[in-house]
């Protein structure tokens, strides 16, 4: 008898196995996986399943934990397809069973390492994974064995630790290093690669002219998590990191384009399209790498394809997609000292007195940010976008000597304001998408920095899991928590959802831990 | 009110008060006292640890932080309540030679000279030192007498078993603080700030906030005390009038966080100025040293099955 459901587990996993991520699948996920970073190529992160909603959340229960060894500070969701989930980070990978947590396959490559890393990809009959000496290695997602590697073309450059992003083809990777970041699409099968498009323009380039002298080659722009695809428009969209060094900027004089900036390349052949830049000049390490949301929505009469983005520096953007045009900036948190407005083309408007000093200066938001990258939701159902916001602000320090050109550095680095008004604290916020007007807040009690993402579903809910380890359910529309699971480790990572044989799990990593939560009737 | 932030351990010091009569001049450190220990000349060299600290702000802080407290890439190298694998100067100036392996831990043998390497291990080194490395001087008998009868500090601190259990236990307090550290929180009233820059979280810790709350429960029961942990469900207090652990629902109850601490800060006042330096040179040779390493397997013990 046990060796008989052992066989039909086998044929049951033995058919998920012959199956291949194919462009429709990620074109138009069946709602069962969960195949992308974000979800969906529009990183809405919203899923239209809603078998747990509302009505019975809270009778949600844990199902089952995996706990990875050695591991800890996960940031990856959990990607799953067809009954079976791919979790890992730099240097591993653990295939699951979705439905139990039993271990099917690893891959663990040397040496171990705990870095911080956003999780597998897939495409095809492949994963892909982010090892730590800088290669993306390629691995049969049936045994993990392994197929290709590829490294940067591009010397002295280096992955850093995005979740591969697989559209059209391409597996697209990204990083930093000399001279400045870099995204890079390489062939998914063979691991070629076919593009590359630095964030920082070499002289003579566009965009050059905004660094004065031979700043360029302090580089900066690195581009640490991935993006957005439109495929209508054949445009992939993603944000670019700050200028170096982050805290001094007289060195530097100029905008310092690519950095803080979204940027639209055409997939095909890397060619950007437009770009916008959220902070010119930054020195406050206001990286702009935070997921840009792509909704088609009618904006003032007009139907629009549209770029929603909750930027670190503060402001809440609003962009038509297809060409980079502003259309709105309002502040998301309470407090934005820095800036006094917008120019009608999105341009900051600087307060003075914000400058990093050496005995530092304070400016509302600090340079953890608004938000950081922990993952914004948005639901077509409620029309809200969904953010983790951080209030408050900070000191920021600038090194008492000057830098070497070519030689990186931060310049120094920031802290906490001791205010008590302006201690650092986490929200759970929903804001209007199309004005960015607050609609409900949830306070993370304890949590303060960073914080995990969020996971939209059309059961109405919004999964919130909290810095200091607990997992909470709002619902969508007023923030009223529905549910709440103590995980007993720090989450920073966002979850992801699917179904196998009926039932609808949620599951997330947290610390070192993937845990898959589901209703009680999953047995 | 607004509560007040609660803050894991990792809280970092950083107001100065510079008292007459404190010298934190010789920075060494680096754990357990070194006293005696062979270090390389650069350790606790003024001039080493200021020009190790100009090449560290231009080279370290974006991975490793102001003043060595973490940064978005790296860890803090310069944490309070941490235990560093790398503790001697040789071991900490190898893994800024030659990286370590198996971490983004890059070799900065080709970046700087070796004389460069040891002032940046010097500043490093430095950061890392607590008071016992540093102690006050003064009369530590008459300190002693000061805490448990004058000051009555013992009423909330325990040493050594000793003592209240309100505020913080003291028995490695020098093993743990800088000398500034224990002035500010012997002086100010805001004597820690805040959580530092770019540290990516690592893991949860136990609340050492010291917050006092005073938590009123539907029936109208008040119980005031510290706040051991609290998040958006729930909030545990030990309760100040009869030591016992509280756990209450958030719904249930109403919560008062007193802006005030419990700790008075103006023992400078409090006591005339050679009390208090006494009490500074007790407090400063607060020690508890490590445990010793367990004993190696085999040899002598139980065969193992």
């Amino acid at each position: 008898m046990r060796h008989a459901l052992i066989a039909s587990f086998l044929v049951c996993l033995g058919a998920a196995g012959a199956a291949q991520v194919t462009d429709k699948d990620l074109l138009s996920p069946d709602p069962n996986d969960f195949l992308l970073y974000s979800g969906t190529y529009d990183s809405q992160r919203h899923s239209p399943l809603k078998q747990i909603n509302t009505s019975n959340v809270a009778n949600l229960q844990a199902k089952w934990i995996f706990h990875m060894t050695g591991a800890k500070d996960l940031e990856g969701p959990p990607i799953v397809y067809k009954g079976m989930m791919y979790v890992g980070q730099y240097n591993r990978v653990h295939a699951l069973d979705a439905a139990t947590g039993r271990l099917i396959w690893e891959h663990m490559r040397q040496p171990p390492s705990v870095g911080w890393q956003r999780g597998i990809g897939i495409y095809g009959d492949m994963v892909y994974m982010v090892a730590q000496d800088s290669a993306l290695v390629a691995l049969d997602r049936r045994t993990g064995n392994p197929i290709w590697e590829a490294r940067p073309s591009q010397q002295g450059k280096r992955f850093q630790g995005p979740m591969p992003f697989a559209a059209k083809g391409l597996v697209i990777m990204s990083g930093s290093g000399q001279g400045g970041g870099f995204i890079e699409a390489f062939d998914a099968k063979t691991g070629q690669s076919k593009w590359t498009w630095n964030t920082i323009p070499k002289p003579g380039e566009p965009g050059s002219e905004t660094w004065a002298g031979d700043s360029w080659r302090n580089g900066g722009g690195p581009v640490w998590v991935s993006g957005s695809y439109d495929p209508q428009l054949n445009l992939i969209y993603w944000g670019t990191g700050q200028p170096t060094p982050d805290f001094v900027g007289d060195n530097r004089e100029g905008d310092n384009l690519y950095t803080d900036s979204i940027v639209a390349l055409d997939i095909d052949t890397g060619k950007m399209k437009w770009h916008f830049q959220n902070t010119p000049h930054d020195v406050h390490d206001w990286d702009s790498n935070e997921m840009p949301v792509l909704i088609d929505a009618p904006y003032n009469g007009q139907m629009r394809k549209l770029l929603l983005q909750a930027n670190r520096n503060g402001i809440y953007y609003i962009l038509d997609r297809t060409d980079g045009k502003f259309l709105r900036g309002v502040p998301f948190v309470s407090k934005v000292d820095w800036l006094s407005g917008l120019s009608p083309e999105g341009r900051p408007i600087l307060t003075p007195g914000h400058e990093p000093t050496v005995q530092g200066s304070k400016t509302c938001p600090s340079t953890a940010g608004a938000t950081n990258w922990p993952s914004p939701a948005y639901s077509p159902d409620t029309k809200l976008f969904y953010l983790i916001a951080q209030e408050g602000c900070g000191i920021t320090y600038r090194s008492t000597t000057n830098f070497r050109p070519g030689q990186g550095g931060s310049g120094t680095a920031y802290m906490e304001s001791g205010e008590d008004q302006e201690r650092w604290q986490l929200y759970v916020r929903a804001i209007d998408a199309l004005t960015g007007k607050k609609v409900w807040d949830y306070e993370q009690v304890s949590s303060f920095h960073y914080g995990p993402g969020l996971l939209s579903t059309s059961g109405g809910l919004i999964f919130a899991p909290e810095q200091q380890g607990m997992f909470t359910v709002l619902d969508a529309k007023s923030g009223k928590v529905l549910w709440n699971f103590n995980t007993g480790a720090l989450i920073t990572s966002a979850p992801s959802t699917y179904m196998v044989d009926g039932h609808q799990y949620i599951a997330l990593t947290s610390f070192s831990n993937v845990i898959a939560f589901a209703l009680p009737d999953a047995k | 009110m607004i509560r007040n932030a609660v803050r894991p351990l990792w809280l970092v010091f950083v107001s100065c008060v510079f008292l007459s009569g404190i010298t934190l001049a010789a920075q060494r450190g680096g754990g357990p006292p070194t006293s005696g220990a062979k270090v390389h000349p650069a350790i606790g060299n003024r001039e080493a640890i200021a020009e190790g600290e100009k090449l560290y702000n231009e080279t370290c802080t974006s991975c490793h932080g102001k003043d060595g407290t973490g940064g978005e890439l790296g860890p803090p190298v310069a944490a309070q309540n941490r235990r560093y694998l790398r503790r001697t100067d040789a071991e900490l100036f190898d893994a800024v030679k030659n990286g370590i392996t198996g971490t983004q831990m890059p070799p900065f043998s080709s970046q700087f000279n070796d004389d460069q390497l040891w002032k940046i291990t010097a500043y490093v080194f430095g950061l890392r030192g607590t008071a016992i490395d540093t102690p006050a001087s003064g009369n530590v008998a008459g300190g002693e007498a000061i805490f448990w009868g004058k000051g009555n500090c013992g009423s909330c601190h325990m040493i050594k078993a000793k003592g209240g259990i309100l505020g913080p236990d003291l028995s490695s307090l020098a093993g743990t603080r800088k000398v500034q550290n224990i002035v500010d929180a012997l002086t100010k009233e805001k004597h820690k700030i805040a959580a530092d820059g770019g540290t990516h979280d690592t893991t949860l810790l136990p609340m050492t906030s010291y917050q006092p709350v005073r938590v009123t429960t539907k029936d109208g029961k008040v119980v005031s005390g510290i706040l051991k942990n609290e998040d958006s469900f729930s909030l545990q207090v030990l309760g100040k009038d009869d030591l016992n652990i509280y756990r209450f629902k958030r719904g249930d109850v109403q919560v008062y966080y007193d802006p005030n601490s419990l700790m008075p800060h103006d023992w400078d006042k409090r006591l005339t100025a050679s009390e208090f330096q006494d009490l500074l040179a007790f407090l400063t040779r607060l020690y508890m040293p490590p445990p010793p390493p367990p004993p190696a397997r085999g040899g002598g013990g139980a065969p193992v099955a």
